[in-house]
């Protein structure tokens, strides 16, 4: 898998895109204004993940698998909350009085809403299916947490594309980190689309 | 005493006194080879079960492989060789998509692979729901195992 500058600026818009209807949502959810970061795209060496999203961190994560049956591409949505945003998050939506039942659910609703309307953005801008599962949620090391992912995808190749954009509010209040993890096949298609739209 | 990082889908030997170190292990599993003779330690950090076509140390077989030819060059002998492992888990609390659930396959790989090959596991901490990290003395051989909940396990 190899990319060019073309390619990188049309995966930044379409995570631009994505990001942008998320952050809406969130913002939406929680009753602040949400601003977000020109997103990063990376093309990482599996052994240079450690290193890359601080593997050894805990953090809250929740991952959605999604699928374009006409492609066949498929992919995963890796949501991260890092240090202590779960629990500001949870402050915010739950208030101080709550079960860790309770603030699992909240995080794992998060998690859906910032990925289902990443999803359903970036599908109709592409003009491809994107079918998402419903969310799985973890709290772990980092790179635990992502782990069974990456070995998913890197069946067949040593390199994944990380794409990562910083959702804020105004106070600099809580972090959130949008991975989107496609496969080669999603990914060249993708491009593909890309390339016809401008 | 020198820290090497072993990376997720590779393997690191250490000769002198070395700590090596598999951090954030979720469904991989880490799997130490120890030759308490020489003083000799491997650790891999092994992604898939089973093994490939071209010897990819991401796989459980051909990790385990490499990594005792290459400590067989170092005249580590495979009758002296004891086994650790610690890895495996399943740290999803909802979990909705059965691909992801890979730990238990990995650990099973592992364990056919070392049965077949004649290789002595003495010590193991798999499975569960929690993320691991893998400190492996090359110095005595011995592991610490610490969660990603705080809780230390030494083997």
């Amino acid at each position: 898998m190899m990319l060019d500058s073309f390619d990188l600026d049309a995966l930044k818009e379409l995570g631009n895109i994505g990001a942008g209807h998320a952050a809406t949502s969130l913002s939406k959810l929680l009753g602040r204004t949400i601003s977000m970061s020109v997103p990063e795209i990376r093309l990482v060496k599996i052994s240079e993940l450690d290193e890359i999203i601080d593997a050894g961190r805990i953090v809250s994560g929740i991952i959605t698998a999604f699928k374009d049956p006409l492609s066949k591409g498929e992919g995963y949505l890796y949501v991260m909350l890092p240090g202590d945003t779960p629990g500001k998050l949870i402050s915010v939506l739950c208030g101080s009085a709550t079960s860790t039942e309770y603030e699992l659910s909240a995080l794992l609703e998060i998690g859906n809403i910032i990925s289902s309307s990443f999803c359903a953005a970036t599908a109709d801008f592409l003009e491809v299916e994107m079918i998402p599962t419903p969310p799985s949620l973890a709290q772990d090391y980092a790179l635990a947490v992502i782990d069974a992912v990456i070995s998913r995808l890197v069946e067949s190749y040593d390199q994944v594309l990380l794409f990562e954009v910083v959702l804020r509010d105004e106070q600099d209040f809580f972090e959130t980190y949008i991975v989107l993890i496609p496969d080669a096949v999603f990914f060249e298609n993708v491009v593909k689309m890309l390339k016809r739209k401008v | 005493m020198t820290e090497i990082l072993v990376g997720i889908g590779e393997y690191r030997i250490g000769k002198k006194p070395t700590i090596l170190k598999a951090i954030g292990l979720g469904s991989c599993v880490g799997v130490a080879f120890y030759d308490p003779v020489l003083k000799i330690g491997g650790l891999a950090h092994v992604m898939l079960p089973g093994k490939s076509d071209n010897g990819c140390a991401r796989f459980a077989e051909d990790a385990v492989n490499r990594m005792l030819r290459d400590m067989g060059k170092l005249c580590v002998k495979k009758d002296r060789i004891v086994a650790k492992m610690a890895g495996g888990a399943q740290v999803f609390k909802f979990i909705t998509i059965d691909a992801l659930k890979i730990g238990d396959r990995n650990v099973k790989s592992i364990d056919e692979h070392l049965r077949k090959l004649g290789i002595r596991v003495v010590a193991r901490d798999v499975g569960g729901d929690k993320g691991r990290t893998m400190l492996f003395d090359t110095s005595d051989g011995s592991v610490v195992v610490k969660y990603s909940n705080g809780d230390v396990v030494w083997m």
